[in-house]
């Protein structure tokens, strides 16, 4: 746009000329090389001026033979360039971020960063280019205040876990909302939940311009009804006006776990310990070994029972990591081309990408292209469209304490002494070790389980900008995003799971989901300035409709071998279909004025109506203001040292729909009685269900000190009310809960960054950033007073944080080694105790006496006895979470680093149960390293309680030793890029050239014992943990 | 897309001022249907009635949890090892803030909700001829007969046995309409009053139901033996006779004789059941697909099966003497695949074999009533009333079916009461009927040295707190009203 508008002023004022010389030229890039068009060249102190061409060349009469001539261009640093009788010039631009004022996409367009009252960031494509993922959300992590961002498994294609600013939702969810090129997208795990999926994995990164993550209400309550947790604004690559460019880019990695999760006991040790539980046990039950001569006989028979020794002559022992694991290689190849002239511009890109996961059933393959082309067709009327079509195919195992998670099986079963895969003839060992451990040798189960999701997705837009005068336009876009998701789990004829049961078996299932969005969205835009005043406003309305469909297919029992379609079942397994719609009708609007580039007020205004809420309650109204002051442009504060200086504010509202697409209807729902239909109420009807409702407001200043120093600190609260939460009612009603509006709750935080230019010489650029967020949670009320909502292992109370862990206190262990717990009786203030209690810091109060506040008993119990307490302090909200960045470059060499770090915060290792147990399940189990040192006679003053076979006080049962610190520091990215010297590229006709390595997740610092990134809710359930990726790439612009 | 493009113009005309596009923000579901249009016409409430039952055969209702509170926390099943599914019940180890057995009630009070909903909305519909009217009156008399079966069981559950104090024991909350979250915030009423709803109750359904079989579903015969079980547990043994004796003479269901008697217990509502749940698939009884049943746990014949619960050496004694009894063939001693390691050879329960034409041996109806019990009550009822050679006669016909080598013994009280307990084993039946008559169940392992939970001598009779179950602590937060059991 602004690159049109001076091109007119150029042609406009080329004028008069005076003759003396003719000078030609040509302007080039110092970046790329690359001509660049539209620069003009004006002669110092005349009016004489030309305007370079496509080519970047430029032609400028009567130029005095000491003359000077200024070189100015959008994006590039102007220079002065002296004449000095030369008749041909050539001048190099070299790019210009700063004097630029930058242009951010934000919510239903763009404005000048200056001028932006709202709180959001921004990733440039810089940061997204060279990382190793198929998906853009873990770039994110490190990257921008207030966004927390996790990976919910180290499996390819696996849902990332964001969150911003917080937790602000029970019920609904705390993801945010995904907006690309101005439409609302289809997000989230759309496949059937054998394997994490998210259907943002369709985007190739490369094919994203930026990215915006809007999070205070100025910026994100234009989205209404769905802005509470964010929203996530995705820009993708436009065509470049000039000359066509098109770029080659390949990268090959390899990949493997990034961290030594749960470190194992060795053999021997495993061995002792088994040892010392049966022991231990026989002590305990005299009546056990009564067969056996002596307790070490029955010790000596039951451990090898459980653990037996290795029979080399039966088996064939391997390394099990071995057998399982491999290095997972991705491969990555696309092209995209990029031009345009003065009647529209086109950007289009095709790309292949195959990522392997570690087992040989984990891959992420995908195709994508994107086409996104515009035309000015008059002077009124600009049209354009974006395509972007991909496949997805996605294989993986599942996850979490499931005995078809090859990860979970090594690390509890498998070991030294477990038999290879295969038996001395040759076969696969398929049949269950013992009948006691339904675990089965999992090599055979790779080829013989399909557990897979293909995704199509097609966007589709198209839009027109009508121009009416240079003040009014109006633009329209319809958009349509086509969701097919197509998932199969099976488990085939002969799989270890049947056979170890004597049958074939065989089992498959396909699964249909078809999404359909459809958005129409018609803005009308104002833009005038009179002098020092500028105003702009927007108006406009948009109509969503979603419409899903889902089918299931399957049957059981195969009569074939090898047969992967269900058609070959013998018995129908459930098969069924249903479908949904949604639709969501808005108005919105905006309204902003600033005076002089130092007053800014913007006020936006939506209102939503959504079929998921009873005609009485579905609109709601959502709005902002916000302000700032950019108190660098007053005159008082001209000082040399400060660049840029901007106070802003906000505060507005935004909300949650339900997750529940009819929560406020009385439904009936229909199943089988004998060979009959049988239905029956199952939803308790609550047509005064209505949104969750956010107010927030937000503080900031941000400043450019020194021409080096760019700070910016910020504090938000955001107050969350009418929670939706399945409400616990009375069960009297026939129903135990129903989703109701209850409940309030807060988030409030810092947010500060830093970004300092250290270096800045010809052939030196360092710069480096730091960024720091802190968050706390709290819970303002539930939807009765004193209630608690439970939900292993957190607590929901008022006063609390969102994930409080509660659980069992372990209070180490007595004199002869066994647990101990607090009792965890709670009084209420006032209460009269029940029992002698012990309160945690030791004070005694006896029986009968009033409790002088809220409190738990800390009396030491066993097991049975103790309950559970709220763990204080303990929630996995970190003190602080962030990141920083280091960016170097020599000449042609760069070197980019991106860490993130989060610390203060606890994670609850949900696979202790089964591998620090204290005895609980010895079955050929591992144990935890740790365990080691656990209590005996001779060594009393251990880590551990006394380990017991079947052990029901120990370690498997849930208490705070499930929790751990989970601070750590993290190298998630890291690339070091050559750009091949032009002068030697151009002889390849090559416009650029370049090389690099990168690499993800490199070296992690953590004292926890599993891989620390872990989802935001702090829970970790012996998944797939986050892989190291390193890989080599090349590109190649023509 | 056209509608699309019909309801973007629509939109528009929001922007303009007009005000109606509700159109396209009203959406219905597709996989249920909005309460008003569900139960419309005859054919409706035939669905509507078959919900009453799904929840019933669930396994935290009669499909697992009612036999587990009758058998395991009995003297009949025992689990085979420490931390085994059975565990908490088997040593009474009931907790106000566990949840999970607590779910019985909740379950219940589903039930009633369905069964109040059902009547209420019964009454409104029309009917067009005789046979609509007869089917209207007998759905009616489900609803009541399942209302009648849900108050009885709230009351043997979670209240101390009727004879204990005549009933002044804490019951359940009489409900008997439809009520929301604010008005059903009610205290328990006595065990007496709840006795009283489940009595008025199954009168009232005796006027509407059907004589006719009925298979699944409450008919005359059904409700007529609840209301003898009722009596009986209240003590009122005129009427469990009278009600007993009708359903043994005059209805049309039959003793399976001694030679089909193994057979009887794969067969779908044979003759001998009054009573039974439709269980068709895997999935019916749990979602899990049948794995949590007592059905899976009792199992031991294939390698897939739960093998964690056996009949105890109390209940496996009970046949020392009698080896002719057909039940005793019930018994499996069954090796280990391992092999035998001492110690672990088990004696195992073959009673529930699957349905014939079920998938697995998981898929078991539910029996709530066989005529063997109208028999059984009825000469428990017949010794009370001494009445004695209608006591001996029924009897004995139980046990020259199940023994055709028996000799005729005369009747008493405690016969009858053993006769159950070699009957109704993994029925759902043993705990209660030692607690309504006041008994006595001992564990020790001088007994027994499987009974782990008898490290310790344990006795347990209706002065044990732990008879009853709790009200959940969860349930009484959001409800305070709601009294916890004493000693709870």
């Amino acid at each position: 746009m602004k690159r049109l508008f001076l091109l007119a002023l150029a042609i406009l004022t080329t004028g008069v000329m005076f003759a003396q010389t003719k000078v030609t030229g040509k302007v080039t890039s110092a970046e790329d090389g690359s001509p660049v068009s539209f620069a003009s060249i004006v002669v110092k102190g005349t009016t004489n001026m030309a305007t370079s061409g496509d080519n970047g060349e430029f032609v400028l009469n009567n130029v005095a033979n000491d003359a000077t001539v200024v070189v100015s261009s959008i994006g590039f640093k102007t220079i002065e360039v002296p004449v000095n009788g030369k008749a041909y010039l050539e001048i190099i631009l070299s790019p210009d971020t700063e004097a630029l004022e930058e242009v951010m996409v934000v919510a239903y367009g763009t404005v000048k960063k200056g001028s932006y009252s709202g709180s959001a960031t921004v990733v440039k494509d810089d940061a997204l280019k060279d990382a190793p993922v198929m998906s853009f959300e873990s770039v994110l992590s490190g990257k921008a205040p207030g966004v927390q961002v996790a990976a919910s498994s180290g499996q390819p294609g696996a849902q990332a876990d964001i969150s911003i600013r917080g937790f602000g939702s029970f019920n609904a969810g705390n993801a945010p909302l995904y907006v690309i090129d101005g439409v609302p997208a289809t997000s989230g795990d759309w496949s059937s939940g054998n394997i994490s999926t998210t259907a943002m994995s369709f985007l190739n990164p490369s094919d994203i311009e930026s990215i915006t993550i809007l999070k205070d209400a100025a910026a994100a309550s234009l989205y209404g009804s769905r802005a509470s947790n964010g929203v996530i604004l995705i820009t993708t690559k436009k065509g470049q006006r000039g000359k066509v460019t098109s770029t080659f880019k390949a990268s090959v990695g390899v990949s493997y776990f990034a961290y030594d999760n749960y470190p194992l006991a060795s053999d021997a040790e495993t061995e002792e310990l088994h040892r010392q539980a049966w022991y231990h046990y026989g002590q305990n039950n005299p009546n056990a070994w009564k067969s056996y001569n002596t307790l070490e006989d029955y010790v000596a028979a039951k451990v090898e029972q459980n653990y037996p020794s290795r029979d080399e002559s039966k088996y064939i022992y391997k390394d099990w990591e071995d057998v399982l694991f491999r290095k997972g290689i991705s491969q990555n190849y696309e092209y995209n081309i990029s031009g345009g002239g003065e009647k529209g511009r086109i950007y289009a890109s095709v790309a292949y990408s195959d990522q392997q996961g570690l087992t040989s059933i984990e891959n992420l393959q995908r195709v994508s292209t994107t086409i996104n082309g515009e035309a000015t067709l008059n002077k009124f009327i600009k049209l354009g469209g974006n395509l972007q079509y991909s496949w997805t195919f996605q294989e993986g195992h599942q996850e979490d304490h499931s005995k078809d998670d090859p990860y979970t099986i090594w690390k509890v079963y498998l070991n030294e002494r477990w038999p290879y895969a295969y038996k001395e003839t040759g076969d696969l060992y398929m049949e269950r070790w013992n009948p006691t451990v339904s675990t089965v040798n999992p090599v055979p189960t790779y080829d013989m389980q399909i557990n897979d999701a293909r995704q199509n997705r097609l966007l589709l837009k198209g839009w027109m900008e009508v121009k009416f005068t240079e003040w009014l336009t109006a633009k329209t876009t319809i958009s349509s995003d086509w969701l097919y998701v197509h998932d199969r789990f099976g488990w085939l004829y002969g799989h270890p799971n049947f056979t170890a049961y004597g049958e074939p078996g065989g089992y498959m299932s396909d699964r249909h989901r078809n999404v359909n969005r459809m958005v129409s969205t018609t803005q009308l835009n104002f833009d005038k300035t009179w002098g020092d005043h500028h105003l702009s406003a927007m108006a406009g309305w948009e109509a969503e409709e979603e419409k899903y469909r889902m089918t299931r297919a399957g049957k059981t029992s195969f009569s074939y071998a090898g047969a992967t379609e269900s058609i070959f079942g013998t018995e129908y397994d459930s098969s069924y279909s249903w479908s949904r719609e949604e639709g969501l009708l808005s108005v919105l609007g905006s309204l902003s004025y600033d005076f002089g580039a130092r007053y800014y007020l913007t006020g936006t205004y939506r209102r939503d109506g959504s079929s998921r809420l009873a005609p009485e309650t579905r609109w709601g109204d959502f709005w902002s203001v916000s302000g700032s002051w950019r108190f660098s442009n007053e005159k008082f504060m001209d000082f040399d040292w400060l660049n840029d200086g901007k106070l802003r504010g906000s505060y507005g509202t935004s909300g949650t729909l339900p997750t529940d697409y009819f929560g406020y209807m009385s439904v009936y729902d229909y199943g089988v009685y004998g060979n009959e239909g049988a239905s029956y109420p199952s939803n308790l009807a609550n047509s005064d269900l209505t949104w969750e409702k956010n107010k927030n407001w937000n503080v900031a200043i941000d400043a450019t000190i020194f021409d080096r120093y760019t700070l910016s600190v910020e504090y938000f609260e955001k107050k969350t009310t009418d929670l939706l939460l399945d409400a616990k009612i009375p069960s009297t009603t026939g129903f135990t809960s129903t989703l109701s509006n209850v409940g309030a709750m807060k988030n409030r935080g810092w947010e500060l960054a830093l970004n300092v230019d250290i270096l800045k010489k010809n052939d030196w650029d360092l710069s480096v950033g730091v960024n720091w967020s802190k968050i706390d949670n709290e819970i303002l009320s539930l939807s009765e007073e004193g209630e608690t909502q439970t939900s292993r292992p957190y607590i929901w109370k008022q006063g609390y944080a969102f994930y409080q862990y509660y659980s069992r206190d372990y209070l180490g262990y007595d004199e002869n080694g066994m647990p101990q717990y607090a009792d965890g009786s709670f009084f209420k203030k006032g209460a009269t105790l029940t029992e002698d209690v012990i309160l945690k810091d030791g004070t005694k109060l006896a029986k009968g006496e009033k409790a002088p506040h809220d409190l738990y008993n800390y009396t030491p119990r066993n097991r049975n006895n103790s309950n559970s307490v709220i763990l204080e302090g303990k929630t996995a909200l970190p003190d602080g979470y962030g990141g920083f960045n280091v960016d170097l470059r020599w000449k042609d060499l760069s070197f980019t680093m991106a860490w993130s770090y989060k610390y203060g915060h606890y994670i609850w290792d949900d696979g202790t149960d089964d591998l620090y147990t204290d005895g609980y399940r010895e079955f050929h189990r591992n144990i935890g390293k740790s365990q080691v040192d656990a209590w005996s006679e001779t060594n009393k003053d251990a880590a551990f309680p006394k380990r017991i076979a079947g052990n029901n006080q120990g370690g498997y049962y849930d208490s705070d030793r499930f929790l751990h610190r989970g601070d750590y520091l993290r190298l998630k990215n890291a690339t070091i890029s050559y750009t091949i010297p032009r002068t030697f590229v151009n002889k390849l006709s090559l416009s650029n050239a370049r090389v690099y390595v990168a690499g993800a997740n490199l070296l992690t610092f953590s004292k926890l014992h599993i891989d620390p990134e872990i989802q935001n809710s702090g829970f970790y359930s012996l998944g797939m943990p986050s892989m190291r990726t390193v890989t080599f790439g090349l590109e190649v612009s023509f | 897309m056209k509608r699309f493009i019909y309801n973007i113009a629509i939109a528009a005309g929001v922007l303009l001022g007009a005000s109606s596009c509700e159109g396209f923000l009203d959406k219905v579901p597709t996989d249920s249907v909005v309460a008003e249009s569900a139960m419309v016409t005859m054919d409706d409430a035939k669905v509507a009635a078959n919900g009453l039952y799904t929840e019933l055969m669930y396994y935290s209702m009669y499909g697992t949890h009612i036999p587990y509170l009758g058998d395991v926390r009995a003297d009949n099943i025992y689990p085979k090892d420490m931390g085994g599914t059975a565990n908490t019940i088997y040593l009474l180890d009931f907790s106000p803030t566990q949840t999970n057995y607590f779910s019985m009630w909740q379950g219940f009070y589903n039930i009633i909700m369905r069964a109040n909903t059902f009547i209420a909305n019964i009454n409104t519909l029309e009917t067009s001829s005789t046979e609509e009217a007869a089917l209207r009156d007998d759905l009616m008399g489900q609803a009541y007969a399942v209302r009648s079966l849900c108050y009885f069981d709230l009351a043997r559950l979670y209240g101390y046995p009727y004879l204990k104090d005549n009933g002044a024991s804490l019951g359940a909350v009489v409900l008997t309409s439809v009520v929301s979250p604010s008005e059903a915030r009610l205290p328990r009423n006595t065990v007496a009053e709840t006795y009283a709803q489940a009595e008025s109750d199954v009168a009232e359904a005796l006027k509407y139901l059907s004589r006719a079989k009925n298979n699944g579903h409450f008919n005359y015969w059904a409700a007529k033996m609840l209301q003898g079980k009722i009596a009986l547990y209240k003590g009122n043994y005129q009427l469990a006779y009278d009600a007993n004796v009708e359903v043994v003479e005059n209805s049309p269901y039959r003793l399976v004789p001694n030679d089909e008697y193994l057979a009887y217990w794969s067969r779908v509502c044979d003759d001998e059941s009054v009573m039974e749940f439709l269980v068709t698939a895997d999935g019916d009884i749990d979602s899990d697909g049948g794995f949590y049943t007592i059905y899976h746990n009792l199992w031991f014949e294939a390698s897939n099966a739960g093998k964690s619960l056996l009949p105890t050496k109390k209940w496996r004694e009970l046949f020392k003497d009698t080896p002719n009894d057909v039940r005793a063939e019930m018994i499996k001693y069954h090796d280990p695949e391992t092999g035998v390691i001492p110690g672990q050879e088990f004696y195992w329960l073959k009673k529930f074999v699957g349905n014939e034409g079920g998938t697995t041996f998981r898929q078991n109806n539910p029996r709530l009533f066989r005529i063997t019990d109208a028999y059984l009550m009825a000469a428990e009822a017949a010794c009370h009333l001494g009445k004695q050679s209608v006591a001996d006669n029924y009897l004995n016909a139980v046990r020259k079916r199940a023994d055709v080598t028996a000799q005729d013994v005369t009747a008493t009280v405690d016969l009858v009461l053993t006769e159950r307990h070699k009957e109704f084993i993994g029925e759902g039946h043993r705990f209660f009927d030692v607690m309504r008559t006041g008994g006595t169940i001992v564990r020790d392992q001088s007994i027994d040295e499987r009974d782990y939970a008898g490290a310790t001598r344990q006795v347990i009779d209706w002065n044990d707190h732990r008879i009853v179950l709790p009200i959940s602590a969860t349930e009484q937060t959001i409800y305070p009203e709601l009294q916890q059991n004493p000693g709870y």
